[in-house]
């Protein structure tokens, strides 16, 4: 293999990666890694939160130095690591999830910014720089005037902007690899297809490009193949060709889901009793939407954003306002701007903006635990610590937090999965009635996602309703007995039992007009 | 783990720097000038000069930890400790008739406050702002600017003057309201509903607590607290009709010193406490050795800066850390379905942490 590499008269790899290990504390990040991307060659890496991804794409970039024994070789010359300007010698470019656009400034600046103005005496030659930077526009395959501000652009030209400017010749370094990290992660779906474009471009270019991404769906629709990463090891390369979907999702996560779905499907629903009844709810973008969720029942909301998906939970709860409509519980109405009010009847709801809006980071985990209820604590004019602690302790053991026994560990040093952790456990100490999930695994590792996805099913068996709003189809695939489809606003699909599929959720979602992915 | 008991005891050097401050203080100084510095009555002295900028620290602290920001206590302090000698003198009130309805107008004012802040939605910072220099007018009104005399009556001056185990005491009165306020900001759900208030107002709506009634009780109580220390005021030192003001910055710089002690990144009384009289000792004892005006101020400020400061390097020091060491934990993606993320739009190359 390192012979075909050195062999200058066959078309070489962009890049090489053999037996590379990283290893920060505990077990490895990276464990023996092997990878080859050819040139002009789309590959996929996917992995769940606290795979090896990033660790892997940081020591690509120079950032980290791995473990001694293994090696990169880009188009034939070895990385030296932990160097960045090697990286960049050798042609690596890197396009990260926060695209370092100044928003104020045009595009012709950002583009220069990075490379240098042409100049002379000092000068900015203007009419050079323009003709350069739409040069680099045109190399992938954009038609933007260099002259708009990068605030003024759609998501997807913004990410297309600092393609061009990774790509950007510099020096006369041709550029080999091109890494994208995640660079759909916060694109409107109806933005994916311009910038799957602009990756196609930079490919048909001789560029290999390592596509790493969270959405399945661009795995099949963009790459030639894909390699997939769990618990730091390299499960699988494939070509995209002979998979489908579900072996995807199981060398993603292994039977995980499938064993949610089993257990899912062996809890005794009450439908015919709802608890929570929503009827012609008319919300920020919702309009006259409808719903029951009875005891035991998981009904999972489903929509791209801006359908009002994930709006919905705030606006039952009380987070968000409502315009009209009923929320009740157990026949009891809710007053539309009150959290206090839906918490006394039983209603528990955890957002989907963990760090701004689910937790107080400056309290420890043991505070944001009781603060939800603390009346058990309070006796004697004295709140009782030793109560708050063996409490907090019972569910720390329960949820399996880590680190274990940190109760008074300020929340803004756990890792997110065990903060969702806490906040999971902060609403289940209240014995919800009704529990409300809003994006409840995202952004989590994957054993922590398991143990998430345990206590959503037990929440439901103990005789809560539970509503799951997420933009992830495949977990509510697993986890709902029925799903709710919104679109605009407005409720377009009722998926139950066997009806729930992620092709039948994706295509509802989007509708028979909208057809992004083909 | 090694990295963490490390941790802890930097902490610890963190959180105690005040005392050690303190003792270094106390040592200097008494060896500098022994028969000054070190008596009995320098400790005396020193507690019941500094108890009514501590009561007006206190004042400070109880909305600043719901996180909103009371200005108005500097003039609140003058109008009550004006009120209560002008009604005594010029309008022949009773000393206790008097007493309440000065601190009673001054709750008032603290509701008042409130209502502007919760109700009208104005930015606490710049509705106690304005309602300072309304306050300061209105005290303007009421006295015509001419200082009313203080009351000649012997159970008005016992009231704060009285000795107590050496101590005059207002010291005493001190130690009561910091004992209640502790209990009531760390012992109470109504304390841990402020402080959660103050934390992340949304996230505490969110978890069921009414950050607006709190917020609304910390400025009333403020209004309430700073009145009082208006009375001990007139009682111990006689009206005056500037001293408030001069009283307000101090205030604000005990308590964002003291949140560097002891519970480091939390407002908390006994630092706030400390933090007032370790920098009250340090004016005391460079008085005792030079004696010029500007010294008060200078020591003030600069300890203030200085304080805080070292306190802000040593997080972020501590925060630039921990990542690394934790990487395969901290790997974190954002929203998946989010439209358009701030720091798409702020674009600055920095990636910074959430939150």
């Amino acid at each position: 293999m390192i012979g075909s590499v050195r062999s200058g008269a066959q078309p070489r790899c962009a890049l090489v990666v053999e037996g590379l290990s990283k290893t920060f504390a505990g077990p490895p990040a990276l464990d023996r890694f092997d990878l080859e991307v050819a040139p002009g060659e789309i590959h996929a890496l996917v992995g769940e939160n606290g795979s090896g991804k990033s660790t892997f794409i940081k020591i690509l970039s120079g950032y980290h130095t791995p473990d001694p024994g293994g090696r990169v070789v880009v188009d034939g010359e070895p990385l030296d690591f932990g160097s960045n300007e090697s990286s960049w010698h050798l042609g690596c470019r890197f396009v990260h999830q926060d695209l370092g656009l100044v928003a104020n400034l045009s595009v012709l600046d950002n583009l220069s910014l990075h490379g240098g103005f042409p100049t002379r005496f000092g000068t900015i030659r203007g009419r050079t720089a323009v003709a350069e930077a739409r040069r680099d526009l045109q190399r992938v395959a954009l038609e933007i005037d260099p002259l708009t501000l990068v605030e003024e652009l759609p998501p997807a030209l913004k990410t297309g902007v600092a393609v061009a400017r990774a790509l950007r010749l510099q020096d006369a370094r041709p550029v080999k690899l091109l890494v994208l990290d995640e660079p759909t992660a916060t694109l409107p779906e109806n933005q994916v297809e311009q910038l799957l474009a602009t990756v196609r471009t930079v490919a048909a270019n001789g560029i290999a490009v390592l596509y790493v991404t969270h959405r399945l769906d661009e795995v099949f629709e963009l790459a030639s193949n894909v390699t997939v990463l769990r618990d730091g090891r390299k499960v699988a390369t494939r070509t995209t060709a002979s998979l489908d979907r579900r072996q995807l999702v199981s060398l993603l996560v292994g039977t995980e889901l499938d064993e949610v779905k089993a257990a899912s499907q062996d809890i005794h629903t009450r439908a015919d009793e709802p608890i929570l009844r929503v009827a012609d709810l008319t919300a920020g973008p919702i309009r006259g939407l409808s719903f029951e969720a009875g005891a035991g029942e998981i009904v999972g909301v489903a929509g791209i954003t801006g359908s009002g998906r994930d709006y919905l939970l705030g606006a039952l709860f009380g987070a968000n306002p409502r315009d009209g409509g009923v929320v009740a519980v157990s026949g009891d109405p809710l007053a539309p701007f009150s959290p206090r009010r839906s918490m006394e009847s039983g209603m528990g709801y955890l957002p989907g903006e963990r760090t701004s809006l689910a937790a107080i980071m400056s309290y420890s985990a043991r505070e944001n635990l009781t603060l939800a209820d603390l009346q058990p604590f309070w006796s004697r004019l004295h709140l009782h610590t030793k109560s708050e602690t063996a409490e907090t302790r019972t569910w720390f053991e329960r949820l399996r937090v880590r680190p274990g026994g940190a109760f008074e560990a300020q929340m803004s040093t756990f890792s997110g999965g065990n903060q969702q952790k806490l906040i999971f456990a902060k609403w289940l100490r209240r014995r919800p009635k009704v529990l409300l999930l809003d994006e409840p695994t995202q952004g989590v590792d994957i054993g922590a996602k398991a143990e998430l996805h345990r206590q959503v099913l037990a929440a439901a068996e103990g005789g809560a309703a539970v509503v799951v709003s997420s933009s992830d189809v495949d977990e509510l695939v697993a986890l709902c007995h029925r799903v709710i489809v919104l679109r605009n606003g407005r409720l377009v699909a009722l998926l139950r039992g066997e009806d729930i599929t992620v092709a039948a959720v994706s295509k509802e979602s989007l509708g028979a007009g909208e057809e992004v992915y083909q | 783990m090694a990295g963490k008991r490390s941790r802890g005891l930097s902490l610890g050097m963190d959180r105690f720097s005040g005392l050690y401050l303190w003792a270094l203080f106390i040592l200097i100084f008494g060896i500098w000038k022994p028969h000054l510095f070190l008596t009995q009555n320098t400790l005396h002295s020193v507690a019941s000069q500094e108890a009514i900028a501590a009561m007006l620290a206190l004042a400070v602290l109880v909305p600043l930890a719901a996180g909103q920001f009371d200005l108005a206590v500097g003039s609140t302090i003058n109008l009550s400790a004006i009120m209560v000698a002008w009604l005594q003198t010029t309008q022949h009130w009773g000393m206790w008739p008097a007493m309440v309805v000065s601190i009673l107008v001054t709750t008032a004012i603290g509701a008042f406050n409130g209502f502007l802040v919760v109700r009208i939605r104005i930015n606490s910072f710049i509705a106690t702002l304005g309602m300072a220099t309304v306050i300061a007018a209105i005290q303007s009104i009421v006295t015509g600017q001419s200082q009313p005399q203080p009351p000649v009556s012997s159970a008005w001056n016992e009231l704060t003057q009285r000795t107590v185990f050496g101590f005059q005491i207002v010291f005493l009165y001190l130690i009561i309201l910091a004992f209640v306020i502790w209990w009531a900001l760390e012992h109470t759900p109504a304390g841990r509903y402020i402080h959660a208030t103050g934390g992340n107002p949304e996230a505490a709506r969110l978890a069921g607590v009414q950050v607006d009634r709190w917020s609304w009780i910390t400025l009333t109580f403020s209004g309430f607290m700073a009145g009082l220390a208006g009375v001990m005021y007139s009682s111990l030192s006689g009206p005056s009709l500037t001293f408030g003001q001069s009283l307000l910055l101090p205030a604000f710089a005990a308590t964002f010193l003291g949140s560097t002690q002891l519970k480091p990144g939390r407002l908390n009384v006994w630092g706030t406490m400390m933090a007032v009289y370790v920098l009250a000792t340090g004016v005391q004892g460079l008085e005792y050795v030079t004696g010029v005006q500007w010294l008060n101020n200078m020591f003030n400020g600069v300890a203030l800066i200085a304080a805080v400061g070292f306190a802000g390097w040593r997080q972020r020091s501590a925060a630039t850390k921990r990542p690394r060491s934790e990487e395969p934990l901290a790997e974190e993606s954002p929203p998946g379905g989010v439209a358009v993320p701030v720091v798409q739009a702020g674009g600055l190359a920095e990636p910074s942490p959430a939150g």
